[in-house]
This record gives C-alpha cells, sequence and structure tokens, in this order.
C-alpha cells in the first residue's frame, strides 16, 4: 500500500465510528480513569482530527494513542466492529515516524533486532539481576533496588526471577516423541517470555507434545514475535523481526505451529497481515498462519484427554486478551481443565477483562494497570479458588505481582503447566501400579 | 481560550487535575454521539455540589456559557458547547444516595449510570423501566434531562414517568429543590416536568429523585413474522386499541432484518417484510392469557407466522435481533440520522407508509424500526457524509420526516431531545405562542442565559 491508499483504509474505518459511546461501558481504561479522552471513539475522533489537519500529531496527540492496552474489548464490543486496535497501532507509528520513540524504547527494539545479541544482554542480564533487583525471600521473584522509570520499573512492581538458563539453552533442537510412532512433527514457537522469564511451561509444552506422539522441533535462529515494536509504533522493526521469523519457521519442517504466548500466537495468526504489507513474504506467512495453534487448541485437537491424571487443583481462568480476541481462543482452556478429573473450576466475573497489563503499557502507565489489575484480583479471590491458570506469561508477570504485593494465597499457573502435571499424575499412578 | 486567571480559580474549586484546557482535549469533547461538533474553553469535573455551586458561579461573574454534559450518548447535541465556555462534566457525582424498598423511590446523583440503578434496585426486587440502548453508558443526568425513553416505554413511560423531583443550580448559583419523594406531590405547578427534557437549559441537576415500580412476577417474549411491513404495523394499532398493554412492541423492517440476519447469521426471515418483537408482563395467568391474544391478533393482522419463547434462552435470542439493529447500520454506509419520530400510535402504519414514499423519494435506505408501541418509531436515514450529493438527499429526506411526524400531529422527539439537531423544527411543533412562552420561561430561570447556550428556544439558525 502507498501512503495514499493507506490514508484512505484509515479514513474508511475512522468513519465507520458512530461515536455512540458504547466503548464507556467496556474499556478498562476508561472505568479506571473515567475520562473520555482514554475511549475507543475518542481516539478515533482524535484520528479524525488529525487527518483533516484540525491538530499536528502533537506529544499531545501521542499520548492519547499510548493511553490504550489494545486489549481488543472495544472492538469486539462495537457495534459497527471498528478496529480501533488497528487505528491506534497506525497512529502510534505515525506518530513515532513524526516525533520519534523513546530513547528506552529505541534502545529496547535496537537490541531485539540482533537476535544473538538480545540473548547474550538477557543473559547477562539474568547473571547480574542482582545488582538491580533484590530477590524476595519466598522465591515469587524480585523487585528493583532503584528506581528506573525508564525501563518501566517501579519500586513496588515484583518482576519474576530472570533464568540463567533460558528454555531454548535447556532444550536441544530436536526433539524426538516419546510414543513408539510419532504423528508429526510440531514447530514450537517459543517466544521471548517463555525463553526468558517462565521456561518451565515451555518444558511443559515439549513434554505434552512428545508423551502425545508428536515429534518437536524449535527453531535456532526464531527471534522476538515483534509485537513489543509494532504494537508500539516501530513498525519498521516489527517488520525485521516477522521477516526473521518467517524465514526460520519455514526453513524446518513442520506438520503444526504450536505457541504457548497469546501475543505471540495472535501476532503469527493474524497481526503480522498488517506489518507485512509490501514484503515479499506475505505469501510464506499465510501460508505459516494457517497451521498456528495455541497450546490449548493443540491439545484439545490432537492429544489424548483420557489420560489426564487426577489433580486435586481448585482453579479459576483469566482469558488473555490475545487470546480471547487474538486468536479467538477461550472455550479450549476450559474444556481441558473440566476434563481433568479431581480438578475443580470456578469461572470468575469478568474473565475476559484484560488484567491491566498490555506490554509497555504497564512499564509506562504502572499505576493505572495496577489499578485495572486490582479489579482482577479481586475478582479471582472472590471465587476463593487455589490458582488461577491462564496462558500469557504477561498476564501472569502483572497478575503475580499484584497477588504478591497484596500477599495473597493464590498462585499462577500456565495451562501448559496444569496439562502437563495433569499427565503426570496419571503417569505416576501407572508407575506404582507397576 | 479562557484566561489564566479564570482556569485558576475553577482548579481552586475541583483541582487542577479535574479542569482540561489542552486542544486536543478541546477537540475530543466537542462531540456527543451525533455528526455535530463545538469546541469549548474548559472541561471542569466537579465532584460535588458544592464544586458546582462555585463552578456555576464562577462563570455566572465571567459571562461564560456552562453546557452540561454526562456520558455525552446524545442523539440531539445536547452536550455540545455550541458558545464554547465551559463543559461541565458531571461523571464523578456517580453516587446512588438511596434505594428505599418501602417508599419505592431511589435519589441519585447526576453522574449514576442508568444501568447501575437498574441493578441496584434489583437487589431490593424493584425495578426501574427507562431502558434506552445507552443503558449501560449514558447516565440519569443525561437521561432526566433529554427525556430518554427505551423499549419499556410502552407500558410503563418513558423517564418523565419516573421523574418525582430534582434539585438544580441555577445560574445565580442558587439551589432549587423541585418535587420531593412523595408520589402524588401536587404543591403548586409541576416543577419537576419543568427540569424534566429542559437539556441543561435551565439548571445543572445535582440530585434525582426517581420513582421505582416492583418487579413483574413473569413475562412472555414473541415474535410475529409479516410479509408487508405495513401489516406489522397495523398490528400494533389493533393490539393497542385491544386493550392489552404490551410491555414491549418494537417493529423491524426488511432492511433491518437483512442487515441483522448478515451480521450474525440467527436464521432470521430475510424475506420477510417486517417483524414484530412483542413483550408482555406482569402476574402469571394474565400475562399466559394477554400472549395467547396478542398473537391471534398478530395472525389477524396478516402475520405469516407467530414466535413464541418458551424458555428465557430463547426469549434473549429473540431479542438478540432486535438489539443488533444499531450494530448493523454499519454495514450499508457508515453515517447515519438516527431519529425519533413520534405519532399518536394509532397512526403508526400512515407514518411507517409516509417514510417508504420518501425512502423511494430520495433513493436513500431509511432502516424503519422503534418502539411501535408507544408510536416512537427510529427512522434512521444511513448516508456517506464525504459523499457531497448523497449526504444532501438524507438531508432532504431528513427534512422531510420531521415534516410528515408534525404533520401527523407527532412530535420530534420521542426520547432523544431537541437540542440543536431539532431546535431548527422546534417552532414548528409548539406553535408561536408556545415558541415564545419557551423562550419566556428560560429567560426568567436563566436570565443572563450562559446554561447551554443556543440550543431548543434558542437556535440561531432559519426556523421551519
Amino acid at each position: 500500500m502507498n501512503q495514499t491508499e493507506r490514508r484512505r483504509v484509515i479514513e474508511q474505518e475512522v468513519i465507520k465510528c458512530s461515536r455512540c459511546g458504547t466503548c464507556r461501558s467496556i474499556c478498562p481504561v476508561f472505568l479506571a480513569e473515567n475520562n473520555e479522552n482514554t475511549t475507543a471513539r475518542s481516539k478515533n475522533r482524535m484520528m479524525e482530527a488529525v487527518l483533516e489537519g484540525d491538530v499536528e500529531l502533537t506529544p499531545g496527540v501521542q499520548e492519547r494513542f499510548e493511553k490504550c492496552l489494545l486489549c481488543k474489548a472495544c472492538k469486539a464490543h462495537c457495534g459497527s466492529g471498528v478496529a480501533t486496535d488497528k487505528l491506534i497501532m497506525e497512529g502510534r507509528a505515525a506518530a513515532v515516524a513524526h516525533n520519534g520513540l523513546s530513547p528506552a524504547k529505541k534502545m529496547a527494539f535496537t537490541g531485539l533486532r540482533y537476535r544473538k545479541l538480545f540473548d547474550l544482554g538477557l543473559r547477562t542480564g539474568a547473571l547480574f539481576q542482582n545488582l538491580i533487583f533484590k530477590k524476595l525471600p519466598d522465591g515469587r521473584g524480585c523487585v528493583p533496588r532503584i528506581l528506573l522509570p525508564g525501563a518501566g520499573l517501579n519500586q513496588r512492581r515484583i518482576m519474576p526471577n530472570m533464568t540463567t538458563n533460558p528454555l531454548r539453552s535447556r532444550l536441544p533442537k530436536f526433539i524426538k516423541a516419546k510414543t513408539p510412532v510419532s504423528k508429526g512433527r510440531v514447530l514450537f514457537f517459543t517466544g521471548c517470555m517463555l525463553n526468558y522469564m517462565y521456561p518451565e511451561p515451555g518444558e511443559a509444552v515439549v513434554s505434552i507434545l512428545t508423551r502425545n506422539g508428536w515429534d518437536v522441533v524449535i527453531p535456532e535462529e526464531q527471534c522476538c514475535c515483534g509485537t513489543p515494536a509494532f504494537t508500539s509504533g516501530d513498525v519498521e522493526t516489527g517488520r525485521f523481526l516477522a521477516e526473521q521469523n518467517i524465514k526460520a519457521i519455514s526453513a524446518e519442517k513442520h506438520d503444526h505451529i504450536v505457541t504457548a504466548c497469546a501475543s505471540c500466537g495472535a501476532a503469527l495468526k493474524h497481526e503480522y497481515k498488517h506489518i507485512l504489507d509490501n514484503s515479499s513474504l506475505l505469501s510464506t506467512w499465510q501460508e505459516i498462519s494457517t497451521k498456528v495453534l495455541d497450546i490449548s487448541q493443540f491439545v484439545l485437537k490432537y492429544c489424548d484427554l483420557s489420560k489426564l491424571g487426577k489433580l486435586p487443583f481448585k482453579v479459576t481462568y483469566h482469558d488473555p486478551c490475545h487470546l480471547v480476541r487474538g486468536m479467538n481462543v477461550s472455550s479450549e482452556p476450559r474444556e481441558i481443565l473440566k476434563s481433568i478429573p479431581g480438578l475443580k473450576f470456578v469461572e470468575m466475573k469478568d474473565a475476559n477483562r484484560c488484567c491491566g497489563a498490555g506490554g509497555s503499557f504497564s512499564a509506562v502507565y504502572y499505576e493505572l494497570s495496577r489499578k485495572i489489575n486490582d479489579k482482577k484480583l479481586d475478582n479471582v479471590e472472590d471465587t476463593g479458588m487455589d490458582y488461577l491458570v491462564t496462558g500469557c506469561s504477561s498476564c501472569r508477570m502483572h497478575i503475580t505481582d499484584g497477588l504478591t504485593q497484596r500477599n495473597s494465597s493464590v498462585k499462577v499457573l500456565h495451562t501448559a503447566e496444569v496439562i502437563n502435571m495433569a499427565y503426570d499424575a496419571a503417569s505416576r499412578k501407572e508407575g506404582k501400579a507397576c | 481560550m479562557l484566561k489564566p486567571d479564570v482556569i485558576k480559580e475553577l482548579s481552586a474549586v475541583v483541582g487542577a487535575d479535574h479542569v482540561m484546557t489542552a486542544n486536543e482535549d478541546m477537540i475530543i469533547y466537542s462531540n456527543d454521539a451525533t455528526m455535530f461538533n463545538a469546541k469549548p474553553e474548559a472541561i471542569v469535573q466537579p465532584g460535588s455540589r458544592d464544586e458546582v455551586v462555585e463552578i456555576v458561579k464562577i462563570a455566572d461573574r465571567h459571562h461564560l456559557p456552562v453546557t452540561c454534559r454526562g456520558a455525552g450518548t446524545c442523539l440531539s447535541g445536547g452536550p455540545i458547547p455550541l458558545k464554547g465556555g465551559i463543559v461541565l462534566e458531571m461523571t464523578r457525582m456517580n453516587r446512588i444516595l438511596k434505594v428505599d424498598p418501602v417508599n419505592k423511590v431511589a435519589v441519585v446523583e447526576p453522574g449514576v449510570i442508568a444501568f447501575a440503578l437498574t441493578t441496584a434496585a434489583n437487589k431490593v426486587g424493584l425495578l426501574y423501566p427507562p431502558d434506552p440502548s445507552s443503558l449501560k453508558e449514558s447516565t440519569l443526568g443525561g437521561n432526566v434531562s433529554e427525556c430518554a425513553g427505551g423499549p419499556k416505554g410502552v407500558k410503563y413511560g418513558i423517564t418523565r414517568n419516573f421523574v418525582l423531583g430534582v434539585e438544580a443550580v441555577l445560574s445565580d448559583g442558587s439551589i432549587v429543590k423541585t418535587g420531593n419523594e412523595v408520589d402524588g406531590d401536587m404543591a403548586g405547578p409541576d416543577w419537576t416536568m419543568l427540569f424534566t427534557g429542559s437539556e441543561g437549559t435551565l439548571g445543572v441537576i445535582i440530585s434525582i429523585t426517581l420513582r421505582l415500580v416492583p418487579i413483574p412476577a413473569v413475562k412472555k417474549t414473541m415474535m410475529a413474522i409479516y410479509d408487508r411491513l405495513e401489516d406489522a404495523a397495523k398490528t400494533v394499532s389493533v393490539t393497542m386499541a385491544s386493550g392489552i398493554i404490551p410491555t414491549t412492541l418494537e417493529i423491524m423492517d426488511n432492511l433491518s432484518i437483512v442487515s441483522v440476519e448478515n451480521y450474525l447469521k440467527i436464521g432470521l426471515p430475510v424475506k420477510a417484510g417486517g417483524l414484530l418483537l412483542i413483550e408482555v408482563d406482569g402476574v402469571e395467568s394474565t400475562v399466559e392469557e394477554d400472549a395467547k391474544r396478542v398473537s391471534e391478533i398478530c395472525k389477524k393482522c396478516g402475520a405469516s407466522e407467530v414466535k413464541m419463547a418458551k424458555t428465557p434462552a430463547e426469549a434473549e435470542e429473540l431479542w438478540l435481533a432486535r438489539r443488533s439493529i444499531n450494530p448493523a447500520f454499519g454495514q450499508v454506509a457508515p453515517c447515519k440520522f438516527a431519529e425519533d419520530a413520534t405519532v399518536p400510535r394509532s397512526l403508526v402504519p400512515v407514518l411507517v407508509e409516509k417514510v417508504l414514499e420518501i425512502q423511494k423519494k430520495y433513493d436513500v435506505p431509511i432502516f424503519i424500526c422503534g418502539h411501535a408501541g408507544d408510536g416512537n418509531m427510529h427512522p434512521t436515514i444511513m448516508f456517506d457524509k464525504r459523499n457531497k450529493e448523497q449526504k444532501e438527499r438524507a438531508e432532504k429526506a431528513l427534512h422531510e420526516v420531521h415534516i410528515v411526524t408534525l404533520e401527523l400531529g407527532g412530535t420530534l422527539s420521542g426520547e432523544h431531545g431537541i437540542g440543536f439537531a431539532k431546535a431548527p423544527y422546534l417552532r414548528a411543533e409548539t406553535g408561536l405562542a408556545g415558541y415564545k412562552l419557551g423562550q419566556e420561561i428560560k429567560k426568567a430561570v436563566d436570565p443572563t442565559g450562559i446554561l447551554n447556550p443556543g440550543k431548543m428556544f434558542f437556535y440561531e439558525g432559519e426556523l421551519h
């Protein structure tokens, strides 16, 4: 698309907004702030004003585009189906082109481009994290020793311990199925959070796949999915990363692609379409996108649920935005959880409302994202369950932070971890019987 | 732009966080749910009645226009600050002060969302019936000011039938209290009614006393399908004449049916000329009997099929079609004139015929739907504002809809208000004497004219 075409597409979307205000009852940011500026219709209005030349791409306009979780709730609820999320990304991209990225983001995204350097940086970061963070005595994470607002660190904020041994270093590139006959090969796209922050659910994914008869390949050349970059308006870095991943994925033979990160999955399945505009790899991506499944979808479709063992857990489930609205995944994890013998599942209120993390949103607007998260935590605790299960590490990090700060006894687990524990329970029982 | 001194004064009252003056804010607050816009000079968010009084006094001293705003879901331009000045955003004042199950009244601040009151009333076994489609977003202050309606209006009436009293800040900063919690207060004229539907032109409402009613024991929902829209319209007047008062009597034309079906794929009869969504409520024995009789009337008037919901889930399915008309508008064209032309219910069939003629004459898509049971129709004219010629045709069609409505002895506004959008036609409805009286009343209550200027009786454009 050239600039004129792009503008026409944006105009076409903006004009669909009737300004009815339905977004007021659904936008988590609006509900926390009670300010018209944060509603979807106002962001569309801002875009219209920019297009009509009523206002420049001022820092004020940029801030209005920034203050959005990209949770897609407005789009899902909008009568006219206005894709406000896409408009906001367009707005951010235009503002970045006009005003530039913030220095912290610029540095971070440049780092993302150099896969090996990024990897080294995060590993080194993990080694030296104790200089910046202090570990909590209960092992639930760490808090910053000093305030680094540029890096989105708030002294209240509790981050997970970064691993010194990332997921992709723990596992070989090829892992054979544990069954005598292989059903096929699954390509596991790990993403950064599972690789550096939460490797255990990543290991659980591999274990689920191999015990169900699937060979696994984890391409070494995969890198960040690009979501943090293109949602921040750095389309160029976003495209660079997307292309790198498409090359890495298409280089390996596979029957399915599995993700265990809501944002990676949504990016690979849908979001790349918008950033790969004019790219020679567009058709390759289209082929790839049809094979992408979240781990919960894959388990429901291709794994044996009858082999899930007894798990005496009391759980509730939180819908990550990028799973429920990004990949249309919401019934699958519930169905799996409910099929685990002995597991008690209670639905929480507003399970599909955003937890407030929103990637870099929680770094820039920490207190606001905490306020949004507090509602989620209240709903979690109201269920009286012991575990919150979810399929997104970013949600997990933000929710865990909140739970720790309020000394809650509720623990957070990835859907894949619960599934794998249930398989473990069954094989332990079998083992005993033998 | 306001002088820095004035901004300082405003900030001293509500705090700097609740005064907005950036150009970007002015653009955002220049709109409601209509296509019109005008920028304010400042947005002030008062948190208490005392703050409202102080802000109004400052505005009075500097002779600044004050335009109240709730959720900004207005469909007639009510919260658009035509003359600049201050937009008073009332949403921080959102406390339900009282729900009294014995006397069946509620007292609320103006920023309470209508749905919050509905929920609070339900908890004590009561019902607050007005149910505009913006129920979950719009504020009660706005509902009272614009006199909002909704599908339940057929049986229960619209907002004005539930307002027992208001407290309002007048333009000099004094507080007037009208009505009280006694349902049947007649000490003098109905001053409360004067404020209901006054669209913020007489005072800033700071508290509202509302009547609640018992929740009906049971309800029955049905859908009648017609080959001809005219037959559906005829059913409305025949039903009302039969003595049965349904809770809801909603009409949908073929365009509405097809658009919703395209959007939702729920198996609606796309070949039907029109359909009615009918609900009756009350005690079990009467409801069964009423539902049976209504169903017979539908068939007698030409309905090819009447579907009766057997479970609440089935009722919800039938409702889905009606609720989804608004979402489906966007499929036909991006812009719309969402009207609320209301005629005596016996004339609904005539209005439908006339609107069909207008649609043909100007060749613009018009959704014909609405709360037919109380004559409150929503002919919604669709167009693309970027297409000048089409927009002109839409405007001409809109003009004729207004004229036809008035000719049928109807009203310009069944529930959306007059504001700015329908002000050019107000004199045609009230007559010259009525229009003058409207002006005189406004002048007497707001002598300096700072409250929502340029609206209703003070429209400055050409009058029809």
